[in-house]
């Protein structure tokens, strides 16, 4: 569990964070400081509530129990959209629209994230995760899944968010793509990140700061053996 | 970024994918089109169309149009996940709500005009007084539009809601409904604004209602 000093320097903590769904609590008692630069692993058994907690502490959910806090404001005195401007989130699924382009996707991300991006830079960024030239200007309805998730990857290489959490980032990459991936969460902590990673791949993760096992809806210092 | 930009934003979005498909636009207007065939035939009376039907035919074609196109109005969005990112952006979910409402309207106004001269000739209506029935449509259109906004983003993420949207939606949109066949009759019979005076108010003050009531109820039922 963090230390006082931890949640009080942590850019977003979750303090005791429980959540029940008919009848069963999934998160007891879960608690996470995020410090600037840093990346932590949260790893767990199928079901054990880590896609749950990283949506808790996205303003996705709203916990049964406990608090979430950004810079040490409570989420609840927060605006959402106040949350969604320091807090980037990428779910399970890409969060793409299937009928738009890569490039367009992007240029409609970085607009609704408040911070607009010029065409060259999206190009570069979707180039950096290895979508052809050819392929930005397609429907990413035509793409694999892999290919989704890379669209989604360099999304996320642009946020400017101060908190990144990623549930499965690494769903249907290949070997590349999970180096890249690696390289985006070096980068991203390189510049001062916060970032969270669920995952059951730790390939990826040689350079975690901080492992934590979720079981029994708490949390507790470990790194899988 | 102020709620008109980022609304704009969203709103070209929902275009260019609606302009891509197409399929949406093209079976809402086929749908009128037969909805209406099949009405005028049922009004059928001694080998002519009864003229009197025209308001019904052409309000309920409209409702059960809109309802067809609102179980498609957020589809673009729960693909693969997108309804978070736009649920996330800066201005939270009011932008997506005004977008999915001018989409909406939109997609209303250009089925109702295929759907009303095709109702006129079906049932052999005389062009009397047209302003107001446009007028009324107008009004009835918008009120539909926001109030199937709000209960098809509400509905959206749940299992049951083909089923569902009829009965949240016909409930709040009677009074439009009624209101409209009212105007449409009284200028079909050619009266004028003193005799659908009240009618039109109550639609407007309906669209008010709602212009503030929706956007609010979204926002808060999202999050």
């Amino acid at each position: 569990m963090p230390t006082a000093d931890e949640g009080e320097t942590a850019v977003l903590c979750a303090r005791s964070v429980g959540w029940a769904c008919e009848g069963r609590w999934v998160l007891l008692d879960a608690t996470l400081a995020l410090a600037p630069s840093s990346v932590t692993v949260v790893w767990g058994a199928n079901g054990a509530g880590k896609s749950t907690l990283l949506k808790i502490c996205a303003g996705l959910m709203q916990p049964d129990r406990g608090s979430v806090e950004l810079s040490g404001r409570d989420f609840a005195d927060l605006d959402p959209a106040a949350v969604a401007s320091r807090v980037a989130w990428l779910g399970h699924e890409p969060a793409l629209y299937l009928d738009l382009s890569a490039t367009e996707n992007l240029l409609l991300s970085s607009t609704l994230m408040g911070d607009p991006q010029p065409v060259a830079r999206v190009l570069a960024a979707l180039a950096s995760v290895g979508v052809a030239v050819a392929d930005c200007h397609r429907p990413v309805r035509g793409f694999s899944r892999g290919m989704q998730q890379r669209t989604a990857l360099a999304r996320m290489a642009m946020a400017p968010q101060s908190v990144w959490l990623l549930d499965e980032p690494a769903t249907g990459l290949d070997a590349d793509g999970v180096r890249i991936l690696a390289h985006i969460l070096d980068t991203a902590r390189v510049h001062g990140r916060a970032i969270v990673v669920a995952s059951h791949d730790f390939s990826f993760l040689g350079q975690a700061d901080a492992w934590w096992q979720l079981r029994n809806g708490a949390l507790t210092a470990g790194q899988p053996r | 970024m102020s709620t008109a930009q980022l609304t704009w934003t969203l709103f070209r979005k929902d275009v260019a994918i609606a302009a891509r498909s197409r399929e949406v636009l093209g079976f809402l207007v086929i749908f009128s089109l037969l909805c209406a065939v099949v009405f005028a035939f049922g009004f059928l009376r001694e080998g002519r169309a009864a003229q009197e039907h025209v308001p019904g035919v052409l309000w309920v074609t409209l409702l059960f149009t809109n309802t067809l196109g609102l179980l498609r109005l957020y589809s673009a969005d729960e693909e693969a996940g997108a309804w978070t990112l736009a649920l996330r952006s800066i201005g939270g979910p009011t932008p997506l709500f005004w977008s999915k409402a001018m989409l909406q309207l939109g997609f209303s106004t250009i089925v109702c005009v295929v759907l009303w001269p095709a109702v006129a000739i079906f049932l052999d209506a005389r062009a009397i007084a047209v302003h107001w029935t446009a007028l009324a449509l107008l009004l009835g259109l918008l009120g539909q539009a926001l109030f199937g906004a709000l209960c098809a983003g509400l509905l959206a993420q749940i299992r049951l809601r083909e089923v569902l949207l009829p009965l949240v939606l016909y409930p709040l949109a009677a009074p439009l409904l009624l209101a409209g066949v009212k105007v449409t009759a009284l200028a079909l019979d050619g009266a004028q604004w003193p005799e659908m005076q009240s009618w039109l108010l109550l639609m407007l003050a309906f669209d008010a209602i709602a212009v503030v009531l929706c956007p609010w109820l979204f926002a808060r039922a999202v999050t």
